[in-house]
């Protein structure tokens, strides 16, 4: 049972400026802006408008800035890079129940195993003054959604019950505030029983409801998947993304380098991004992964009631109704859209697009923030390839599983991902390889041994090889597949773990016969024993030298040996183009090799790499957390993930 | 020591405001003429060089000797920057277009013998990449002066700069502003690109679309709002014809 | 003395706009003597055609890129005399304010890195950057911004002004950011009287020539002109119908020029800071009066080189009157306003403002609907080029017996003290339509 304060009015209006006066705290309440309002730093307590009704967006702005410089760059020095943290303490006055509950759920993401460290040190220097609401808002169903009053989350709790406020001590950081800058009494039982009559008054007001409730939204939501109801909506979509820039629990975000104009130093900024947005998923290739609006328009719905109520556990939507407000075409409002789809059936099984597994998780300092590496070796396999060997300056092994893969960071340029295509050692040495494509691939091509670059990782699930000794293994590359591949290949080949495995198989396609990477690697595993290694091109110019198979991969399944074949006991790991799983993984079905002994590695616009930004989702789960490497069982049945 | 990037500015049918917003960069134009050279800029300037890599333009193609002068500064130059809306677009220019030169020519001289004067000798209005090829675009009625900044950098970086392709509503969003449909007014927004930190709504303004529009006026979501707000489709035609008229949507290039 | 000799500038540098000067002298007497407009015309007068009364600012904004709040003003007085529209005190205070901020942000550029170069012997404020000059840089550089920084607070943007709608303003600033808008104008006082110094010690760099001139600028007995006023001309007195304007600027065509000549009383006249100056210095701000009397610069001064020194008499005179203004702003407190809502109907409206370059007139017709049907503009620029032409026809004999190059530049130097815009006097709006 918590403790109740409470005091005047004026007197509260004294300890307002009382911590203005102060100097101490950067304090923030809630100011009109026109018929609106905002949270803004107050000069005088006179300002400060508890009776609001919603701001125009919500105070995770304080938490997650619009724009958040995350690190500072130096370009003339060789690796000089320092984070830049938010030092200032911070009052924020009249917080929503429901803004109370949002940053309960944004602490679970950013602060979760990978923790956010610039979140937490803001959340850390900020006290949280919350109020119950006095003006119920137009779109708001926080009463149907259990949003409208909140027992925790807050350092105090202001309650207007007439011509007093009753304070709720929510923590002891909270009550030493109110100590110090304040004057206050314990509240009286009829006080007390106030504070319920005015909650239970307001909750009365609520017009919006909602008929669904958010416990069962995830199973209207998955029977309705295929529901034309998205297209109807969707169609009117103005693709501006207004729903989550102003939904307090949106946080993806987007993160840029900006050079100052003398060219001397820069910093790495993060800003919010948003999933309507159709260059949200867009990788290095131009390929969109979400490109209809209604796509993205479903997403966000599955988002909010079906993918993160499995990851964490709450429906990630509090019923503010800042999104109806915002939303020009009026399509955004899931008070709306889970009334229509009240009308339509439900299902029990709510996990189908989403994958529970245990990640595994190597903390290394700061999760945004690069460590130095240094180019060893470059050498370019072709006007579009080229292989790199990379030291950590460190001198401590990257420590990697097969198939995890390291964001790599050019500073002014930008970060990019890599799938490590060396297997884990233990020397600081690893190899990548860069196919000239955008910005960072451009940029690294052109650069020469010694110069520096930024390592995050390793990062994402790879291959458990443990759990693949005493098995035979069948790997089919296509393309840039071997990249990722090789690292598994040489794993396995390895005097040291040669004999944990039994036959292995290697079927590899390429485009053109100068598209082959690793050349050299194939002739080494060629001579490696019970292991068959065939090689195939899809054209080949009679002008180019070429002595092998012509075809797409798919035409070197015939070439298995089958005497040895035992389907029960073979694992399979494909990865390539997203048009080749399709052929592949029939031809492995035919050779009768179960869905569950069949991994793939998936490929998506992976940024942060910690599965917070956002760009990386396949239905609800992270390339860059549950991936890339999928069991395929479990990747099957999302259907995000083969289109 | 590498030789820094020479940069010469040139303007055609234009009101100068772009080239002003690079000379009010103020004190960093010192650390302007610290990363490139400027070798040729009329409006501060007396030297003048052929001899440049970046080509900065500014302004629309009007007639027959610009497209010529234009074509001789593509020739000399690696990269091409269009400068503002209306070089990138056609921008305010591009109204006239909707009359033919003639028609235009003799309201304005009315019987002034002025035929065979290649100085009068107009055709219709046309943007830069109308005539020559562009490899960056700086958009805007004028161009925001951190955009440039950016551009200018990311060419001296070796690397493409990156230009938002979504609406002004993202950029006016984060500025915590009342949305001007909210207010009574139409604004083009939605349908605009962003990169200027809408900075019209925020100066309590609806947009007016100088940076391009991204989305076709003629689409379902479009009329979808103007019937929800009572706006005319006459309002967003005449709205859309301030600096995009004649245009559908920015090309992907753009 | 037989001389031949040919000087042709294409496309003068250190003005805005393209325009020509071209001199052929044979036997020591001038063949031709031309000042030509090459500019393209951008024909504004089709692109105001059927627009809707609220839309004709951000279209006429875009005529010039420097004067863009001087357009702005005038193109927002013709349209709320059109419709009737009675502004409030406090938007008759911002607009001044505004009209200040860009006559102070076009008068310094003109100053400090169009015609300083020239009185330094440069081709550019570049090469003087890392000289011993590079402090005078600085100081310009700083009012240049601060200047900026005054009409982005204003207006919302310095080039095409945002805040600026029919009826005021869209927004006012804050209480707290005029307050620090004060401490920088005085800041910039003390700066201002440097840089004159400066300039002082190269003035004997322009040159001492005169020609009896008519000027034409607004006069009123209220203030120093520049937001309101009557037109006056220092040859016939106050023009009593503002409408019937058309009797002072008297434009034709020329060939070599695609911009239109103007005259009234003589062959020419001329408008800008020093035609504001031979009729109104009396009303000078006394710090403004000082930086004239330092200079020597007093009315009637028919040295169309001088007109550079009168801008910076008129940029101290902004200080102060910018100050002035600000004080009374604060003790009356910013109000919430609203812009006025006019009353839509047909109507004529002519908006007269003195611009950095001099006087501008905007004449807008509107229907019963609030859409233009017939426009009308006069640029400065454009009532300058004949006078700029008149100027060269007595300057060339006087030194036609220096050497080329320094001809060459001084006549750069005539075109340059003008300060054109020709942009702006190539895009002026002649429609009639039904």
């Amino acid at each position: 049972m918590k403790k109740i304060q409470s005091m005047s009015k004026k007197d509260f209006t004294s300890f307002v400026n009382t911590l203005i006066a102060s100097k101490t705290y950067d304090v923030v309440g809630v100011k009109a802006k026109g018929e609106r309002f905002v949270y803004d730093t107050l000069d005088t307590a006179d300002d400060l408008r508890l009776d609001f009704d919603v701001t125009i967006i919500p105070p995770k702005k304080y938490f997650l800035p619009q724009y958040e410089q995350m690190m500072k760059f130096s370009l003339e020095k060789p690796f000089d890079v320092h984070p830049t943290f938010d030092d200032q303490p911070r009052v924020i006055i009249g917080v929503h129940p429901y803004d109370i509950i949002a940053l309960q759920q944004s602490d679970a993401v950013y602060l979760d195993d990978q923790k956010d460290d610039f979140y937490k040190k803001r959340r850390q220097n900020t006290i949280l003054i919350a109020c119950d609401i006095q003006k119920v808002s137009e779109r708001s169903f926080a009463a149907s959604m259990k949003t409208n009053i909140v027992e925790d989350g807050f350092d105090l709790l202001v309650t207007n019950i007439g011509n007093t406020y009753t304070i709720t001590i929510g923590t002891e950081k909270g009550k030493k505030l109110l100590e110090k800058y304040g004057k206050t009494k314990d509240a009286t039982t009829e006080e007390i029983k106030k504070i319920k009559q005015v909650r239970d008054t307001l909750a009365s007001k609520y017009k919006q409801k909602v008929k669904i409730d958010k416990k069962e939204w995830p199973e209207y939501l998955v029977a309705n998947y295929q529901n034309a109801i998205w297209e109807e909506h969707a169609d009117k979509c103005m693709e501006c993304s207004s729903c989550t820039m102003v939904c307090p629990t949106c946080y993806c975000y987007d993160v840029r380098d900006l050079v100052s104009l003398n060219m001397k130093d820069g910093q790495r900024l993060r800003t919010w991004d948003g999933c309507m947005l159709k260059e949200f998923t867009k990788v290095g290739s131009g390929e969109v992964f979400r490109d209809d609006t209604k796509e993205r328009y479903r997403h966000r719905f599955f988002r909010k009631g079906n993918y993160l109520p499995q990851r964490y556990g709450f429906v990630a939507c509090v019923g503010c109704g800042r999104c109806g407000i915002a939303c020009l075409p009026n399509i955004a409002d899931p008070c709306d859209l889970m009334n229509e789809l009240a009308h339509f059936g439900k299902e029990e099984e709510t996990g189908r697009y989403f994958i529970k597994q245990k990640t595994t998780v190597v903390e290394k300092g700061i999760i945004h923030v690069p460590r130095s590496a240094t180019i060893r070796k470059i050498q370019h396999l072709s006007d579009t390839d080229t292989f790199f060997e990379l030291e950590l300056d460190d001198k401590k092994p990257l420590g990697h599983d097969p198939g995890q893969f390291v964001e790599v960071s050019v500073f002014g340029i930008g970060e990019a991902p890599f799938g490590v295509s060396s297997p884990p050692t233990d020397t600081p040495l690893f190899e990548i390889m860069v196919r000239r494509i955008g910005n960072v691939t451009t940029k690294l091509i052109g650069m020469k041994p010694g110069d520096k670059v930024g390592i995050r990782g390793p990062l994402g699930t790879g291959f458990n090889m443990k759990s693949f000794e005493g098995k035979n293994l069948i790997f089919c590359s296509g393309g840039t597949g071997m990249v990722p591949m090789r690292s598994v290949i040489n794993y396995v080949v390895d005097k040291k773990h040669r004999d944990k495995y039994k036959n292995i198989t290697i079927l590899y396609g390429a485009k053109r016969p100068k598209e082959i990477v690793f050349m050299p690697d194939v002739d080494n595993w060629k001579k490696v024993h019970d292991l068959q290694c065939e090689v195939t091109v899809d054209k080949c110019e009679p002008t180019e030298c070429w002595g092998g198979c012509v075809g797409l991969v798919t035409t070197l399944f015939p070439k298995v040996r089958m005497d040895k074949f035992d389907s029960k006991n073979t694992i399979a790991i494909v990865i390539g183009p997203p048009v080749m799983y399709k052929f592949v993984i029939q031809c492995l079905k035919t050779m009768g090799i179960t869905d569950d002994n069949i991994y793939v590695s998936l490929e998506r616009r992976m940024k942060c790499g910690v599965g917070k930004c956002g760009h990386c989702q396949i239905n609800g789960i992270y390339t860059c957390k549950e991936g890339p490497v999928f069991n395929y069982q479990q990747i099957k049945q999302l259907p995000e993930a083969f289109e | 020591m590498k030789q820094k990037p020479r940069v010469a500015v040139f303007d055609f049918a234009d009101c100068e405001g772009c080239e002003l917003e690079i000379a009010d960069l103020e004190e960093e134009i010192l650390d302007l003429i610290e990363i490139v050279d400027i070798v040729s800029f009329r409006e501060v300037m007396k030297e003048h060089s052929d001899n440049y890599d970046i080509a900065i333009v500014e302004g629309s193609i009007m007639r027959p000797i610009d497209e010529q002068r234009l074509r001789k500064i593509r020739s000399h130059a690696k990269v091409l920057v269009a400068l503002g809306a209306c070089a990138t677009i056609g921008g305010i220019n591009k109204i006239r277009n909707q009359w033919m030169p003639d028609e235009v020519m003799k309201e304005v001289y009315g019987n002034a013998n002025v035929k065979g004067n290649e100085l009068f000798n107009v055709n219709k209005t046309k943007a830069v990449n109308e005539v020559v090829p562009v490899d960056y675009y700086i958009h805007g009625c004028p161009i925001d002066r951190d955009e440039f900044k950016h551009v200018i950098t990311s060419i001296a970086l070796g690397k493409k700069p990156e230009i938002p392709r979504y609406p002004v509503c993202v950029e006016c969003k984060k500025n915590e502003n009342i949305c001007q449909f909210e207010l009574g007014n139409f604004c083009l927004g939605p349908i605009t690109r962003a990169g200027c930190k809408a900075i019209c709504p925020t100066n309590n303004s609806p947009c007016e679309g100088c940076r391009g529009l991204i989305k076709k006026a003629e689409t379902e979501c479009v009329k979808e709002v103007l019937e929800r707000y009572k706006l005319s489709y006459e309002d967003i035609r005449r709205r859309c014809t301030m600096y995009n008229y004649g245009r559908e949507e920015c090309g992907v290039d753009e | 003395m037989s001389k031949d000799f040919s000087i042709h500038v294409e496309h003068v540098t250190r003005v805005e706009g393209h325009g020509n000067i071209t001199l052929n002298v044979k036997n020591g007497s001038i063949e031709k003597l031309e000042w030509s407009v090459v500019e393209a015309p951008r024909f504004f007068e089709a692109m105001l055609r059927g627009q809707q009364f609220n839309e004709l600012r951000p279209i006429t904004s875009r005529i010039c890129g420097i004067c863009s709040i001087g357009h702005s003003l005038a193109s927002l007085k013709a349209t709320e005399d059109a419709l009737g529209v009675k502004l409030s005190e406090q938007t008759e205070l911002f607009r001044r304010l505004a009209i200040h901020a860009e006559n102070m942000q076009s008068h310094i550029l003109h100053i400090g890195y169009l015609v300083a170069p020239d009185l330094l012997g440069v081709g550019s404020v570049f090469p003087l950057i890392g000289s011993k000059h590079t402090d005078t840089v600085l100081k310009i550089v700083k009012l240049h911004r601060l200047a900026n920084e005054m009409s982005d607070l204003i207006c919302g943007r310095t080039i095409h002004p945002i805040r600026l709608v029919v009826g005021g303003f869209s927004m006012f600033p804050t209480e707290k950011q005029l307050v620090h808008l004060q401490k920088r104008l005085e800041e910039a006082r003390s700066l201002t009287q440097e840089l004159a110094t400066v300039i002082h010690s190269v003035a004997d760099k322009l040159p001492a020539f005169e020609r009896e001139t008519e000027y034409i600028a607004l006069s009123t007995p209220k203030e120093y002109a520049f937001y309101d006023g009557d037109l006056t001309s220092t040859d016939t007195g106050t023009l009593k119908d503002y409408k019937k304007y058309q009797e002072i600027t008297n434009e034709y065509l020329v060939p070599q020029s695609t911009a239109k000549y103007a005259k009234h009383h003589r062959d020419s006249y001329m408008v800008g800071a020093l035609a504001r100056f031979n009729l109104n210095s009396k009303q000078l701000h006394p710090a403004a009066q000082d930086v004239a009397k330092l200079f020597g610069l007093k009315a009637i001064n028919y040295n169309p080189f001088m007109n550079t020194i009168a801008q910076l008499v008129e940029f101290m005179h902004n200080i102060e009157d910018s100050l002035q203004l600000i004080d009374t702003v604060l003790n009356q407190g910013i109000k919430d306003e609203k812009p006025v809502k006019p009353k839509v109907q047909a109507g004529r409206g002519v908006g007269l403002v003195e611009v950095p370059r001099g006087l501008l007139i905007h004449d807008y017709t509107l229907n019963s609907k609030g859409y233009c049907t017939k426009a009308n503009c006069i640029i400065p620029t454009n009532q300058n080029h004949a006078n700029i032409q008149k100027d060269m026809e007595k300057l060339v004999p006087e030194i036609i017996n220096r050497p080329e190059k320094e001809i060459e530049l001084t006549l750069e130097m005539l075109v340059r003290a003008y300060d054109p815009c020709i942009s702006c006097s190539t895009h002026y709006l002649d429609v009639t339509f039904v």
